[in-house]
C-alpha cells in the first residue's frame, strides 16, 4: 500500500519533470512494482545507444530497496553478462528510504558514463579499461552498435 | 556465579578418569592437556599465561554499565548517548571524557549525534527546493500550513506532532520510523540504523529506537543486538568463538594469548578470536593466511602427498606425523622435509627448518623465483605440520589399540600406559605451535632472525625425536619418553619467551 502510493507519486513526478538520460518508461498497468525505461547515456563509447533496463522495487518499498537489472546487453566492467549491476545506492546496507528512484537512476548513469575499475563486476573489462583504454573504447563502442536500442529522438 | 579460569588449567586431564569420549574430545589438534602445567598451576613466567574472568550475559551488562554510568555522570548526559559515545570510541571512557571537554560540538559531529555543518546548509537548500517543487506541482495541491507536513518517505501528510527527526532535521512521520526500525532489526541491525534521508548518517540512538511502537519481540532482538555490538566493540571482552556457545571473556588486557573455553573447549586468540597463533602476531598471520590462500594452488603443486625414498626410489605416504621417516623396504631412515639421511638430523645438526637465503639473485625473474622459493620453503613446512597434526589424530586411535592389546597380553596395567597419551597430547600442543612458528620466520627480518631459526631448529628436532619415540613406544618404561616430553616444552616455552610478543 505504502509502495503503491510512493511508487505512483515517483512515477508521476518523473514523467512531469522528466530525466534527459532516462527514457521512455514503462509500467506494467496491473504490477506498479515493476518498472521498464531507456538509459541514454551521454559519455562515449555508449553515447552511440541507449540500454533497456528493468526495475524491480519489492512489496517492502520504499524500506527496501529496488533491484535493477540491464536487459540490453553491455560491454562495461560493472554490469555483467547477466545485466546485474552493482550499485551502492541499492545496496542492502546503503538503502535510505527516503532515496528517491530518480536519484537511483541518476547514480546509475553516472556510472554507466564513468566506470568504476576499482571494483568491477567483470574483472578482464576493468583490467582493459585500466590498460587498453583505446582498444576498451573500440570494442565497446562495436557492441553498443550491434546490440543497443536506438537513442530516442529529443 | 564468577567462574574464574586460568588458561593453562584447562581441563584437569592428569587426574579424571580416562573414558572413551574423553579421549575423543580431548584430541582435537588443539586441546592438549596440560598435564606437568597442573602440577605448577601458577608459572608466572609462562609465556602463554592468560588470566582470563568467564562472564553470563548478566554479569558483562553490570561491567558494561559501570563505564555508561561514569560517562553518564561525569558528562551529565543520557544513557542512550553514553551508550553510543562508548561503542564508537572503543569503551575508551578517558577518550571520551577528554575530547567531549576539549570540543563539544565537533565531538558530537563524530559521533553522528549532528550533522556536519555542511549537510546542515545542504538540507536546508533541499528543504527549499522540495517545497518549492511541491507547491509548484499541479498535482499537489495540498495546502501546506504550519501543523502539516508530507512525509518524505511514505508521501503522505501528517501532523508536525507526529513527525520525527533527528538533529539533521529530516522529519518522516512515526509510522515511516517505525516500519524503518522494524526492516532493519529484521536484517539484523540496532545501533548501527541511522537517518531515513540520502547521504545523512545520523545514528538513531537506542533510546528513540525503542521509544517506537514496535513489538516486544522486536525490541527485544533489538537489544539482544546492540548487546553484541557492544561486546565486539570492547577491547577487553570477547565472545566464545564456538557455535552455540555463550561464554563472554573479560581479560584485563587486550593481548594475543591463548584461550580455551571451559564450557565448549574451543580454542582461539584473545585479542582477533581466530585460531591460536603464537608466536606470530595477529597483524602477520593474517597476512600469511590471507597470502596463502592466494598462492595455495601453485604451492599446493609442489607440496604433493607422497615422496620417494631418496635410497630406493620406492614411493612412500606419509601416515603419521613423524618426519623421521623408515623406508618399509629398504629400511633407510631419512628426513620427509629434506630427502636427507636422518643421521644428520640430530640436535645440533638439524638444520632442515633454516631457509637458506641465496644471495646469488641476479635479474627480476631470478628474483621472482627465488621469492616463490623462499614463500614455498616456508609454506610446505607450515602445511606439512598442519597435516602431521592431522595425522596424528590418526596415530592417537593406533595407540590406543596398543595399549587395549598390551593390556590384554598382561604387558602392564591400563594406567601404566596412560604416560603415552599424555605424551601424544603434548606433541600436539608443540606441533602445533611449530607450525605456526613458520609464518614468523618468513615476515621476520632481522638480526634475531639467526637465533629463532636456532632455536625453532632445536625445537623442530625435539619434536621429531618425541613422535617417533610415541609411534615405537613398547614398554611401559616411561622415563625416557617423560624426558623427552620435558625437553620438548622446555623448547617450545623458551622460543616462546623470546619471540611471542603480545
Amino acid at each position: 500500500m505504502a509502495a503503491t502510493r510512493r511508487l505512483q507519486k515517483e512515477l508521476n513526478d518523473m514523467r512531469v519533470h522528466g530525466l534527459k538520460c532516462f527514457r521512455d518508461i514503462q509500467v506494467d498497468e496491473s504490477n506498479i512494482l515493476s518498472w521498464t525505461g531507456l538509459i541514454v547515456p551521454e559519455n562515449p563509447p555508449f553515447n552511440k545507444g541507449a540500454f533497456r533496463i528493468e526495475i524491480n522495487f519489492p512489496a517492502e518499498y520504499p524500506f527496501k530497496p529496488p533491484k535493477i537489472n540491464f536487459k540490453t546487453k553491455i560491454y562495461h566492467p560493472n554490469i555483467d553478462e547477466k545485466g546485474q549491476v552493482c550499485l551502492p545506492i541499492i545496496s542492502a546496507e546503503n538503502w535510505k528510504p527516503a532515496t528517491k528512484t530518480d536519484q537511483v537512476i541518476q547514480a546509475l548513469v553516472a556510472l554507466v558514463n564513468d566506470p568504476e575499475p576499482e571494483h568491477p563486476l567483470r574483472a578482464e573489462l576493468a583490467e582493459e579499461y585500466l590498460k587498453d583504454r583505446k582498444k576498451f573504447f573500440k570494442l565497446a563502442e562495436e557492441y553498443t552498435k550491434k546490440h543497443s536500442e536506438k537513442r530516442p529522438a529529443d | 556465579m564468577m567462574a574464574e579460569c586460568t588458561i593453562n588449567d584447562n581441563i584437569d586431564e592428569s587426574d579424571s578418569d580416562y573414558s572413551d569420549e574423553d579421549f575423543e574430545t580431548y584430541y582435537h589438534p588443539m586441546e592438549y592437556g596440560d598435564s606437568e602445567e597442573n602440577h605448577n598451576p601458577v608459572d608466572a613466567e609462562d609465556p602463554e599465561l592468560f588470566p582470563v574472568e568467564c562472564l553470563t550475559m548478566e554479569q558483562v551488562e553490570m561491567f558494561l554499565n559501570e563505564a555508561v554510568n561514569s560517562v553518564c555522570h561525569i558528562l551529565n548526559i543520557n544513557m542512550s548517548l553514553a551508550k553510543l559515545f562508548l561503542l564508537f570510541n572503543n569503551w575508551d571512557v578517558e577518550k571520551i571524557i577528554s575530547g567531549y571537554k576539549l570540543d563539544i560540538t565537533s565531538f558530537l559531529i563524530s559521533s553522528r549525534v549532528l550533522p556536519t555543518l555542511q549537510s546542515q546548509q545542504q538540507s536546508a537548500n533541499i528543504d527549499d527546493n522540495d517545497c518549492q517543487c511541491e507547491q509548484q506541482q499541479p498535482g499537489s495541491g495540498n495546502i501546506i500550513n504550519d501543523n502539516v507536513f508530507i512525509c518524505p518517505v511514505c508521501t503522505c501528510s501528517s501532523l508536525k506532532s507526529l513527525g520525527l527527526c533527528l538533529e539533521c532535521q529530516h522529519t518522516f512521520c512515526t509510522e515511516c520510523w517505525t516500519t524503518y526500525v522494524e526492516v532493519k532489526i529484521s536484517e539484523g541491525q540496532s545501533t548501527e540504523i541511522t537517518c531515513m534521508a540520502q547521504n545523512c548518517n545520523l545514528l538513531l540512538q537506542e533510546v528513540i529506537a525503542l521509544k517506537l511502537p514496535i513489538s516486544s519481540y522486536l525490541k527485544l532482538q533489538y537489544q539482544h543486538f546492540a548487546f553484541h555490538n557492544y561486546v565486539i566493540s570492547h577491547p577487553l571482552l570477547r565472545f566464545c568463538v564456538g557455535p552455540n556457545c555463550n561464554v563472554i571473556f573479560k581479560a584485563k588486557q587486550s593481548l594475543a594469548k591463548r584461550i580455551v573455553c571451559p564450557q565448549c573447549k574451543s580454542v582461539f586468540c584473545f585479542k582477533c578470536g581466530d585460531s591460536y597463533h603464537a608466536p606470530t602476531d595477529c597483524a602477520t598471520i593474517k597476512n600469511w593466511l590471507t597470502k596463502c590462500a592466494d598462492d595455495s594452488e601453485t604451492a599446493n603443486y609442489f607440496s604433493a602427498h607422497t615422496k620417494d625414498c631418496p635410497n630406493c626410489n620406492i614411493c612412500i605416504e606419509k601416515n603419521g606425523g613423524c618426519n623421521h621417516m623408515q623406508c618399509y623396504k629398504c629400511r633407510h631412515d631419512f628426513c620427509w622435509m629434506c630427502l636427507g639421511d636422518w643421521k644428520g638430523h640430530g640436535s645440533e645438526y638439524y638444520e632442515c627448518s633454516r631457509y637458506k637465503e641465496n644471495s646469488e639473485t641476479a635479474n627480476e625473474s631470478a628474483k621472482a623465483r627465488a621469492a616463490l622459493r623462499k614463500y614455498l620453503h616456508y609454506y610446505e613446512r607450515w602445511q606439512n605440520h598442519a597435516k602431521s597434526l592431522k595425522l596424528e589424530e590418526k596415530t592417537l586411535e593406533k595407540i590406543k589399540d596398543r595399549i587395549n592389546q598390551k593390556v590384554m597380553n598382561g604387558s602392564g596395567t591400563w594406567i601404566d600406559w596412560q604416560y603415552l597419551l599424555d605424551a601424544a597430547a603434548l606433541l600436539a600442543k608443540c606441533r602445533y605451535t611449530l607450525q605456526y612458528t613458520y609464518p614468523y620466520a618468513y615476515y621476520m627480518n632481522n638480526e634475531s632472525k639467526n637465533l629463532f631459526e636456532y632455536q625453532q631448529a632445536q625445537l623442530e628436532a625435539e619434536i621429531e625425536n618425541l613422535s617417533w619415540k610415541v609411534e615405537r613406544a613398547e614398554t611401559t618404561d616411561r622415563g625416557d619418553l617423560e624426558n623427552q616430553m620435558y625437553i620438548a616444552e622446555k623448547r617450545r616455552k623458551t622460543l616462546l619467551k623470546d619471540f611471542f610478543q603480545t
